[in-house]
């Protein structure tokens, strides 16, 4: 795993490692099993009692269901030190939670992505605040 | 429920980012369609107004400061926000206020000034606000969520670049044909394949930016109103319709979507559709012309399946085939579509119930679909908003 000392989060409860292993964090709601991401992005049933809304983390791999090639600059607030289009955005599907999950693409060659590969949770660096920390966000690169 | 006519339109030609003060443009669109109507402004019973999110007080009560401008009269100004499908909702509000005998004769109107640059986060409170954390930390401009879904689209049913860019050929030939669209220049598919990629495979000429303008529709059942009326067009039903829980869409500001399908791609849109269907009695079959958001050349495929023009995965098929051409089956934006004249959030959807209310009118000129009797214009808002309308003469 990447050396996740003196490094933060942009946003909090979206991103942990402190497992060992990157995950994203979520919710799921117990009573019509609908997993949530961000937690705060509910998404019940109609019919449901929504009780029993517990935090969840992700698995730490999935498929890819989707991509692109973002070539220029996402405006700000988004910000990042170093330049990092051309980029991959994928659509990663964890199958069990029946999600699928939007994240930057990291460390791959953007020519080999392909629908169906399999993917891994990461970080992306994105700059140094003013406590000297990295600042982070979630993102995926293929399984290698 | 009475019949609702459409009387008077309006609007002021799309443009780009304006320093104009946005009630000097917005005065012109109410004054074509008063003039249009050939009514004064005091048989304005109540104001409609689409608001527009970046201009603070103004944007937030634009009926308000549009009223002050005629001249203020007392009646009913309500102020409405439901994303793109704005005007939609003002021109429903409009319609169900005279349909239910509240008033005579209203005005639905949209104005929109777009921000300088890009569209961005406008809180930044990442609980409460869904739109901050994909654009703080996501990197999620619009246009990557329609790509994500293009991308899907070709995987599955072999959309292939060339029909992305046919479909920006044609919405050029439509737009140079259209005095009032923003963009009038005509590609060739060779000019589009050779855009720049914006996010593949999404090309800069395949989707749309945001603009400027401003829509005006005055409605009546006001029986001497009508009679005089040049061409009046009948509303058959103007709907609106939000997002149907397990939709598979990757919706915009969102950061997830469901893996396993449980209700239609753009399911506001499918619920808004349906819905004007069932009112109207008028089917998809019926339509003559046909006005659909094509934010980008994705949504002109998926809206004709959407809407139930064709089964998933066969509007390619009417693309080539030309059904969707001026003189094929089934016209689809004679106006030049968005593609020709950008967004503008509040007004767009007006303006599509304007084109084909031209359109029935015979008004259209060079673009001008002959014979059409049955209209529809459909819109597209992000997190779940949609409206419709259809219109016949």
């Amino acid at each position: 795993m990447e050396n996740m000392a003196n490094k933060v989060a942009r946003i909090p409860n979206l991103v942990d490692w402190s497992t060992g292993e990157v995950r994203l964090m979520g919710a799921k709601c117990n009573s019509c099993g609908t997993y949530f991401f961000p937690k705060e992005h509910y998404q019940h049933r109609p019919d449901c009692s929504r009780e029993g809304v517990e935090d969840v983390l992700f698995p730490k791999k999935g498929k890819l269901a989707s991509y692109t090639i973002q070539y220029y600059p996402c405006p700000a607030p988004f910000k990042t030190e170093n330049k990092i289009t051309p980029y991959g955005i994928g659509l990663v599907e964890f199958e069990n939670e029946k999600i699928q999950i939007t994240g930057i693409i990291t460390e791959t060659d953007l020519k080999t992505l392909k629908i169906g590969m399999e993917m891994e949770t990461t970080i992306l660096e994105m700059f140094t605040n003013e406590e000297k920390q990295q600042v982070v966000t979630w993102a995926f690169k293929a399984v290698k | 429920m009475r019949d609702v006519y459409i009387i008077g339109t309006g609007i002021h030609p799309w443009m780009g980012f304006s320093e104009k003060v946005f009630a000097d443009f917005a005065a012109v669109a109410v004054d074509n369609a008063l003039k249009d109507a050939q009514i004064e402004w005091k048989k304005i019973q109540a104001i409609m107004a689409g608001i527009f999110i970046y201009g603070g007080n103004a944007g937030h009560l634009s009926g308000q400061y549009l009223e002050s401008i005629f001249g203020e009269t007392g009646i009913p100004v309500v102020n409405v926000y439901n994303a793109c499908a704005t005007g939609s909702a003002s021109i429903r509000m409009a319609y169900n206020s005279i349909a239910a005998g509240e008033t005579d004769t209203a005005l639905a109107f949209g104005a929109d000034v777009s921000p300088k640059g890009f569209l961005t986060a406008k809180s930044d409170n990442a609980v409460q606000d869904r739109d901050v954390i994909r654009w703080k930390m996501g990197g999620l401009p619009n246009p990557i969520y329609w790509a994500l879904e293009c991308r899907k689209r070709m995987e599955k049913y072999g959309t292939t670049e060339e029909d992305l860019a046919m479909v920006k050929v044609l919405m050029s030939e439509y737009g140079s044909k259209n005095p009032d669209a923003r963009f009038k220049k005509q590609y060739t598919l060779e000019e589009v394949l050779k855009s720049v990629y914006v996010c593949d495979p999404l090309r800069l000429y395949e989707i749309c930016p945001v603009s400027t303008g401003a829509a005006a529709v005055i409605v009546t059942a006001d029986p001497e109103l009508i009679s005089k009326a040049d061409n009046p067009v009948k509303i058959n039903a103007t709907t609106m319709g939000s997002a149907i829980y397990g939709d598979p869409t990757i919706r915009i500001s969102a950061l997830s979507c469901p893996a396993v399908p449980e209700a239609p791609m753009l399911s506001e849109s499918y619920s808004a559709s349906r819905q004007a269907y069932e009112k109207s009695g008028i089917g998809p079959e019926d339509v003559d012309i046909l006005e659909l958001p094509d934010n980008s050349s994705w949504h002109y495929l998926v809206y004709l399946e959407t809407c139930g023009f064709c089964k998933e995965g066969e509007a390619d098929k009417m693309l080539r085939d030309g059904m969707t051409k001026i003189g094929g089956k089934l016209p689809v934006n004679p106006s030049g579509g968005f593609s020709s004249h950008g967004e503008a959030l509040s007004a767009q959807a007006l303006w599509q119930v304007i084109e084909c209310a031209n359109q029935l009118r015979g008004r259209c000129g060079a673009r001008q679909v002959e014979g059409a009797k049955v209209a529809m214009a459909q819109t597209y808002g992000l997190m779940g908003n949609s409206g419709t309308t259809i219109m016949s003469i």
